[in-house]
């Protein structure tokens, strides 16, 4: 027994313990057993999606109060005994008020089907005055705001999966959306420099500046110090040239070089580097905050003021921009400068430390450095913009009613509110996605998208999104480029090909962003651990050896002397639950800093806590998740596991799994595997591809058609594509399970034979097996929407939907109409025919007398028909009143699809291919079971592609099949070849996968063993139905005389720029000719050889004459230009010369 | 002669007048699907 060892773990403090726990730090630590239980607990109480969510919450419950709280009381000149004032603000629940003021509970289904916006109405408490009272109103509505789906406000939260479906709701929807006028809109995560921190960068020269964008709510401010000539000079907007660093520390009253050296350093290197900087401002003869102010004040930008508003002199002004502008973030209360001194001493510092050592420069696409912006944080400001707009138009409303003379009513401030600001603001914001808020300097638009209702899997992949503020068009290699900092936050797979690469991300499957949190305890809890107060220290502590700044979310607040300490003792306490789990405490060595963060937006992910070599999660832990007695939370709240933010990763040490573990170690990975996001985790065995295959499959597995959601059939949506026999993939991984992938999925288990067939499967086509069409393999369900909307007009006529008469009802055209001039459910619609026989009325201006005189002369027609070239059944027509009282029509076409030849196919490892031949069953080859592929590939798939995944899939796919049972290729663990190629032997198949194959078309055996299995396939949305198109005559722009462009109007297939380059290289003229011109716009024209003009029917108006006017063909295009410039008082001319 | 329409919440057969609100005269739903039609239709197994 040891008896010795002085590092006790808590196993082994009782003597007792030591006889039954006889392990040592040495000990090799036994893997925890199914440790990946944690994961699908962690989606349970955070889910996928839960950071749009809690920021929506976040918004609603504290900073939608907060906002209304700085703004309550309402005041006006024109009474000064008027106030009136908000007290409370809430949100309900999601409810319309019917004409009969009746309230009833919406649904998310309902307003889809509606085209209605998911909304709850804001109410507030008011206090006013009323005549010479004070009166109180309760629940006075203001407005209306969208909900997002499950959040705090929505009725899908906290509902069973019963009650979800009573409501018509899917239960595996994530939520996280808005639904406005029936659409589906996400608000995009945006990633974005992290605001209110010092980043050291470099320079156009390469010299380091150091730069500070300052944000507080009242003001938005960037500023940097840099060095020219060896010289430090502030740079900001409100001053018109740059100032040396020193009159601006002069300035904040740091009269005497000597402090300002104590505050930067006395070392040195230090003092020779600002030497330079303290002669320029003695050359400038400031030698005193006076001077230095008015110095200052003589070079602030003139902003032409409103007049009259300032009579401030300029040093005043210099004073207040020092106090207000410059840093603004930094608080400067009564002009006591010293926080802001410190502040920018401490800039100048990293940028002299950065000249001398390259190092400490920072990274820019460091994760620690950026702030996601969610949806709530956009919302709080559209709220923000809306409510100031609501008061400002009260305000003068109440003016009004004020000064109106001779009140017959005593003025009462709740009966002026118009609700239409706040409600209209909120859903024009969302549905154009336009951002343009003057107050906030904010003009974005593409803030919201519409969801993508794809396939299950595309929904949830752009709710996990996270877009970059970057532009997309700069060839820039660094933010699109794999940051180290990124792992485990961050999908290193998922991102988009072209020109978004890289810019548009997605999280992994841990991942959780944080809301803002309280500073003020954080801060009392900071000084009592024993943190200087910073107004406290002079220059020459502040720069101790010892001494370690502390910051808390970017601000100094004091000096540390024992930071290991401070940290560790923190860290315990938010271990303990004393402060909250999301807050990040840092030691940076480097720069001597403790960083503490509670600020919103910091991705972290949760890790399991290793004390002395030993993970705190015990195999029993594990055992009590397993039978239900534990939840994620307990695992947090008892100290077992954490989240560390990216810095506090940063100042780790990470194990990746058990036997990583040593005695530096403080924490280990939850499970590996959760590094991928949601969508490449549909990949199997993904640790087995070459990397772009898992991005390629990323992208092609939103596009896969499946199963979208429960409720699939009773939305009526655009375009929405379905498998009809989607099947649950044979090889799965453990994500796929928790993201509920297997119970919607996208594709079926095909089973492939890898060999050649034909020549029609080179360059990556399919040969598929006509019998398994037949069965329904890759057999979808194209759904399109028919709308009309019956609109009624001011003038209080109305569009119509009459039946058709007796004469019209014979034609074929009007066949599908029923009585009531609608089309029947289970009619099958042919191009042209009518589906909805609405007439509207010629005049919607006039006032009309009695509208149901209006003879049938005065509607036009203006019908729905069935335009699409493809027959299509009419699944279901739905009436309803819409947002407007108006009657909404709309009708849900159905086809089915079989695939044929050209429909696009494609594995999970970014093997797209399209059906090149479709054979009978007689000619494919069978194995000695009889069995029969559903797909051949062509081998040459693999060589290039590197696609091992495939074949593993293959391989634990037929072993599942084999043995009963599900394969499993869960990134970095699934099921290893080996034991597939035991089960495969035992159930007598060779170990490899590959089988004896009979030839279909000759019946000999093949030559060689194929390898033969199943793999799961997609069916992609891109099918030769929706592209095929040819034309040889057809209808062309009025404009140009050209053919039209595209499919949808007929067009013509373009001759491009690259290929008349082409023809052009070769000296085909008259194909040039021919394609250019003859079949396009030719154009007879008249030219006058004397002028140059164009004349007309051989006649020259300018010259006059007939004589010299010759006859030419030239594009019609041509000639328009001619007129066009002639009509920009430009002349050309054309020279006529002989052939 | 005016068709029938089914609510969606409650399967109740309804009339809808023209420039009348549509609303289910059981259970005030707003939603109405239309009757599926009698002509026999003909499908294409394949």
């Amino acid at each position: 027994m040891s008896n010795n060892s002085s590092l006790k773990s808590p196993y082994q403090s009782g003597s007792m313990d030591d006889l039954y726990d006889e392990s040592k730090l040495t000990d090799h630590i036994k893997p925890i057993e199914e440790k990946w239980k944690l994961v699908p607990a962690f989606l349970k109480c955070r889910g996928l999606v839960k950071q749009h969510i809690d920021s929506f919450n976040f918004f609603i419950n504290v900073e939608m109060k907060k906002i209304v709280k700085a703004n309550e009381k309402l005041t006006t000149e024109v009474d000064p005994a008027f106030y009136a004032k908000f007290t409370e603000i809430q949100v309900g629940m999601p409810a319309l008020t019917e004409e009969n003021y009746e309230s009833v509970s919406m649904t998310p289904q309902k307003c889809r089907l509606r085209d209605m916006t998911y909304s709850a109405p804001i109410t507030v408490n008011l206090e006013y005055v009323r005549g010479k009272q004070i009166v109180g109103r309760k629940n006075v509505v203001i407005g209306r705001i969208p909900i997002m789906l499950r959040s705090s406000n929505c009725v899908l939260t906290n509902k069973s999966h019963e009650q979800l479906a009573n409501l018509g709701e899917c239960p595996l929807d994530p939520g996280g959306y808005f639904i406005v006028r029936g659409n589906e809109k996400v608000i995009l995560n945006h990633e974005q420099l992290s605001k209110n921190r010092i980043i050291i960068e470099t320079d156009a020269k390469g010299v380091p500046c150091s730069t500070v964008t300052s944000s507080t709510h009242e003001r938005k401010s960037r500023t940097s110090i840099i060095m020219k000539h060896g010289k430090l000079y502030l740079k900001h907007n409100t001053f018109a040239e740059d100032i040396p660093v020193v009159i601006f520390l002069k300035g904040m009253g740091v009269e005497t070089d000597q402090e300002v050296v104590q505050l930067v350093g006395s070392e040195e290197i230090f003092l020779d580097a600002i030497a330079s900087s303290l002669e320029e401002c003695n050359k400038c003869k400031v030698h005193t905050q006076t001077q230095a102010l008015d110095y200052l004040g003589a070079r602030i930008k003139s902003i032409r003021k409103p007049w009259g508003m300032s009579k401030k002199s300029k040093s005043e002004e210099a004073k207040d921009i020092l106090a207000g502008v410059v840093l603004n973030h930094v608080p400067v209360r009564r002009y006591n400068f010293r926080l802001k001194v410190i502040y920018v001493a401490l800039m100048i510092r990293r940028i002299i430390i950065a000249t001398k050592d390259r190092s400490t420069l920072d990274d820019k696409d460091y994760y620690g450095n950026k702030r996601l912006e969610l949806s709530g944080q956009l919302i709080s400001l559209l709220f923000e913009d809306l409510f100031k707009k609501f008061l400002a138009e009260l305000k003068k409303a109440t003016d009004q009613a004020i000064l109106k003379p001779n009140r017959a009513m005593v003025f009462d401030f709740a009966s002026i509110i118009r609700t239409e600001t706040l409600t209209n603001g909120f859903v024009h914001a969302i549905s154009s996605g336009q951002w343009n808020l003057k107050r906030f300097k904010m003009e974005r638009s593409g803030v919201t998208q519409v969801l993508s209702r794809l396939s299950f899997i595309s929904a949830l992949g752009m709710m996990t999104r996270i877009q970059s503020q970057f532009e997309k068009t700069r060839k820039i290699s660094g933010p699109r480029s794999l940051q180290p900092s990124q792992w485990g936050m961050l999908c290193p797979s998922d991102t988009p090909e072209g020109e978004a690469c890289g810019l548009v991300k997605n999280f992994a499957q841990m991942t959780h962003v944080t809301t803002d949190e309280p500073e003020g305890p954080l801060l009392r809890l900071a000084y009592n651990l024993g943190v200087q107060d910073i107004l406290l220290i002079t220059g020459e502590e502040l720069n101790s050896r010892t001494a370690f700044l502390v910051f808390l979310n970017g601000q100094i607040i004091g000096i540390h002397n024992s930071p290991t300490l401070f940290v560790n003792t923190l860290r315990k306490m938010r271990r303990a639950g004393r402060i909250r789990e999301f807050i990040s405490i840092c030691k940076n060595e480097a720069h001597k800093t403790v960083s503490i963060a509670c600020d919103g937006g910091r991705l972290c992910r949760p890790m399991i806590i290793v004390e002395n070599g030993r993970p705190r999660v015990q195999q029993f832990h594990i055992e009590e998740l397993k039978d239900g007695l534990r939840t994620f939370d307990d695992f947090i709240r008892e100290g077992l596991i954490e989240y560390l933010d990216v810095n506090e990763e940063n100042d780790s040490f990470l194990a990746w799994n058990e036997s990583a573990v040593n005695k530096t170690t403080t924490h280990m990975e939850i499970e590996p595997f959760t590094l991928l996001g949601c969508v490449s985790a549909l990949i199997p065995y993904p640790h087995h591809n070459q990397s772009p295959r898992n991005t390629y499959q990323c992208a092609m597995g939103k596009q896969a058609i499946g199963a979208i959601a429960y409720n699939q059939l009773s939305r009526i949506d655009t375009l929405l594509y379905l498998l009809v026999y989607p099947q649950r993939p044979m090889c799965q991984t453990r994500t796929l399970e928790l993201v509920n992938y297997v119970k919607l999925p996208a594709g079926h288990n095909a089973t492939v034979a890898v060999m050649s067939y034909s020549g029609y499967d080179i360059e990556d086509a399919l040969v598929m097996n006509k019998a398994s069409l037949d069965r329904g393999f890759g057999r979808c369900i194209v759904f399109k929407k028919q709308v009309s909307a019956v609109k009624k007009y001011a003038n209080q006529t109305a569009d119509r939907i009459i039946p058709p008469n007796a004469e019209t009802s014979r034609q074929p055209k009007f066949a599908l109409l029923d009585e009531d001039g609608i089309a029947k459910p289970g009619e099958l619609a042919q191009k042209g025919q009518i589906l909805i026989n609405k007439y509207s009325p010629i005049n919607t201006v006039d006032i009309v007398a009695n509208s149901d005189k209006i003879p049938d002369s005065g509607y036009k027609s203006s019908y729905t028909a069935y335009k699409y070239e493809n027959p299509a059944f009419v699944d279901k027509v739905m009436l309803t009143t819409g947002d407007d009282d108006q009657l909404l029509i709309k009708l849900l076409m159905r086809s089915t699809r079989r695939p044929e030849l050209g429909d696009k196919f494609s594995s999970r490892h970014g093997q797209k291919g399209v059906c090149g031949i479709i054979v009978k069953q007689e000619d494919m080859p069978f194995t000695d079971l009889g069995i029969c592929p559903d797909i051949i590939m062509n081998p040459h798939g693999f060589p290039s592609r590197m696609t091992i995944g495939k074949m593993i899939e293959l391989l634990a796919g037929k072993a599942g099949v084999l043995r009963g049972g599900f394969g499993y290729g869960t990134c970095f663990g699934g099921d290893k070849v080996e034991d597939i190629s035991k089960v495969l032997i035992s159930k007598g198949f060779s170990y490899g996968g590959k089988d004896y194959v009979t030839s279909g078309v000759t019946g000999e055996p093949l030559q060689c063993f194929i390898f033969f299995g199943p793999i799961f396939y997609q069916k992609l949305k891109h099918m030769v139905m929706d592209k095929m198109h040819a034309r040889a005559r057809g209808p062309t722009v009025t404009l140009t005389r050209q053919p039209t462009e595209g499919r949808a109007r007929g067009g013509g297939l373009r001759l491009g720029e690259m290929e008349r380059d082409c023809l052009i290289g070769y000296g085909a003229s008259a194909l040039i000719m021919e394609r250019l011109m003859i079949s396009s716009d030719r154009f007879t024209v008249y030219a006058c050889k004397k002028c140059g003009f164009l004349g007309y029917e051989g006649w020259c108006q300018y010259c006059k004459s007939t004589l010299q006017v010759s006859t030419l063909q030239i594009p019609y295009a041509c000639k328009l230009l001619f007129q066009e410039l002639q009509a920009m008082n430009i002349v050309p001319k054309l020279k006529l010369e002989d052939a | 002669m005016p068709c029938i329409y089914i609510c969606g919440e409650c399967g109740a057969e309804n009339e809808i007048k023209p420039k009348e609100p549509i609303k289910c005269k059981d259970c005030t739903y707003r939603i109405m699907y239309k009757k599926r039609t009698d002509r026999m239709i003909q499908f294409e197994a394949r």
